[in-house]
């Protein structure tokens, strides 16, 4: 617990607190000879317990004016699961359908699906970290990993606008892997590459990438939305003229990933239920311990202090209340 | 001014100055006393044939009498912070001015002695006869308010006369009973007539419930007290106790204290004088 307050100026004035130590605030009768009066528990008991409340609900309105929080925290947690960035790819296709043309009806498109998907395995995923990051011709920063569920969820659903342009994969795996850069090595690191297409990478990202696999010790999955009669991650060229990065960006791309030496699975996702299959097999896979902060934010405590200071006021106005007036000639 | 004290002295005064209570001088009194020789009360007129013929010596026997003497009547009162309670100060006044006129009334001097905290003079008044000093006197309590404690009531015998004298002791007996028979054996030896003076408002009519602040008048300490009827009957009790108390006290001296608790009536102190003298 770590309070703190806003204005601590404003605290000099629980001197304050002792004023009822001084003056009980009732109404004094005079007696001639209080020894002829026998010590009674209750009355001290009582007595002792009106200047408490009384101080308590000075404290109470002095640190609510102080204005009392306590401060933002972490909590250190230790779970199953992973810190996981998913990238999503936002090149027009993605507002296709699986076969190929825009959705109508009940189709639903290859971003809705792989959306509807992605939410329900971020709601199974209990303690993970899951960041969001998109890319089409230029990365897209999205979410940084966080344990907040709510929010990965608002910003997977928040790509439901429309699509970009063109699919950029090396530039937005450089970023999914820029995520990990200010975290501790503690579970497993997983990205999640959805997109439905390819592109060939440079050879001045690939020197790049391959450094940062290494230095992250990332696992990548590949769910690769095929679009019925496009090339696909495991075909072979018929041929040989079209073996290259240009002609068959997603072979060349599965190869190169392939080659990265650290671990990687595609998948190759055909329908909408072949892409559940591969992310219930990912969230299958990905359940190791893993260490994280929990992050609690500031909590305002101004209120409570209100509401003591109000609850202990009225009570001592009800035994005001019942304070008895004796007249005295 | 309403009906005067009837005090009359169980014992013989020791004043030479004729007055109205029984005394041990010989004098113009009607009660026969003894006789004596004529050489010691040369009183022709008083010679008793029968006596002189009858003593041996031959000597002239004269009839003396008692002399009715007077006595100096002393109230002392305790002038403390408790003695304010209430109407215990009109009470005291009260009881001062018919006190003071009685006595005038019999041709006693009345002294005056107010006790606080210590000794203060503008409290003390001699005895005399002087009821203007006494009007100033009282004029004087009215418009003072009393603080502190009864300790001066110690030294309240400094300032009576050596001689026996009837003394009014007006107080609550707000002190430990301890002091009260300290100031008891500090006027043995003169015939004290206490007169406690409590009030129904700190005995009797108590809150039977709700919450009270007492402030002690002397020491200004304060209590809580969270009124009940139980706790009523508890302070009733105590000053029930306290009352057999100090009556204990006072019979341990021989004395029979007059407790106040109700309204001040001369008639209620008369019927206390009547019992005593009986």
């Amino acid at each position: 617990m770590n309070l703190a307050v806003d204005s601590p100026w404003l605290l000099s004035g629980l001197v304050l607190v002792l004023l009822p130590l001084f003056n009980s605030g009732m109404r004094l009768t005079p007696n001639p000879w209080l020894t002829m009066i026998p010590t009674d528990s209750m009355s001290t008991l009582l007595s002792l317990l009106l200047r408490l409340m009384a101080m308590a609900a000075i404290a109470g309105l002095v640190l609510g004016m102080a204005g009392l929080h306590r401060t933002e925290q972490s909590i250190e947690r230790i779970g199953q699961g992973a810190h996981i960035v998913i990238l999503l790819d936002r090149s027009n296709s993605m507002d296709n359908s699986f076969a190929g043309k825009a959705p109508s009806g009940k189709e639903e498109s290859k971003a809705d699906s792989a959306r509807r998907l992605l939410s329900e395995f971020v709601s199974q995923r209990k303690s993970d970290l899951i960041g969001v990051a998109e890319f089409s011709t230029a990365p897209l920063f999205v979410m940084p990993l966080t344990e907040n569920k709510q929010a990965v969820l608002s910003a997977i659903a928040a790509t439901s606008t429309p699509a970009l342009a063109y699919t950029h994969v090396s530039k937005g795996l450089g970023m999914a892997l820029s995520f990990f850069q200010q975290q501790a090595v503690t579970g497993s690191r997983i990205v999640l590459l959805v997109s439905d297409g390819a592109a060939a990478v440079d050879a001045d990202s690939e020197q790049k990438l391959r450094e940062w696999f290494k230095q992250q010790q990332v696992r990548l999955y590949w769910i690769f939305l095929r679009t019925t009669n496009s090339p696909g991650i495991f075909d072979k060229p018929l041929d040989s003229r079209d073996d290259n990065a240009q002609a068959m960006p997603e072979l060349y791309l599965h190869k190169f990933l392939s080659s990265l030496g650290s671990p990687y699975k595609a998948y190759e996702a055909e329908s909408p239920n072949a892409l559940r299959d591969a992310i219930a097999d990912i969230n299958r896979l990905e359940n190791l311990p893993m260490y994280y902060l929990e992050r609690v934010p500031r909590l305002d405590l101004t209120d409570r202090c209100y509401q003591l200071a109000l609850l202990l006021m009225t009570l001592l106005l009800g035994v005001k209340y019942f304070e008895v007036n004796v007249k005295n000639d | 001014m309403t009906e005067p004290l009837f005090y009359r002295l169980p014992w013989q005064s020791g004043s030479v100055y004729p007055g109205a209570h029984p005394g041990q001088m010989t004098g113009a009194g009607q009660l026969f006393k003894r006789h004596e020789p004529l050489i010691a009360s040369p009183d022709p007129r008083r010679i008793d044939i029968r006596a002189t013929i009858l003593d041996p010596f031959g000597n002239y026997r004269v009839r003396v009498y008692h002399q009715q003497s007077s006595v100096n009547v002393y109230l002392i009162a305790d002038l403390s912070a408790s003695m304010g309670f209430a109407n215990k100060k009109s009470t005291l006044i009260q009881f001062l001015l018919t006190a003071a006129h009685s006595a005038f009334g019999y041709g006693d001097k009345f002294g005056f002695i107010g006790c606080t905290e210590n000794r203060q003079h503008q409290w003390l008044l001699p005895p005399g006869q002087q009821l203007g000093s006494i009007k100033s006197l009282v004029e004087q309590i009215k418009t003072t308010r009393f603080t502190g404690t009864a300790n001066g009531l110690l030294q309240a015998a400094a300032y009576l006369s050596s001689r026996r004298s009837l003394v009014f002791l007006l107080s609550d007996c707000h002190f430990p009973l301890a002091q009260l028979r300290e100031i008891l054996r500090s006027l043995q030896g003169h015939d004290v007539i206490p007169l406690v003076l409590w009030d129904q408002q700190e005995t009797t009519d108590l809150p039977s419930w709700g919450v009270i602040s007492y402030q002690d008048m002397e020491n200004n300490e304060t209590r809580t007290l969270f009124m009940r009827p139980a706790l009523r009957q508890k302070i009733i009790d105590t000053y029930h106790q306290r009352q057999l108390d100090v009556k204990h006290c006072f019979r341990s001296f021989g004395i029979e204290p007059l407790f106040i608790n109700d309204a001040y009536s001369t008639q209620l102190i008369n019927g206390y004088l009547h019992q005593r003298a009986a």
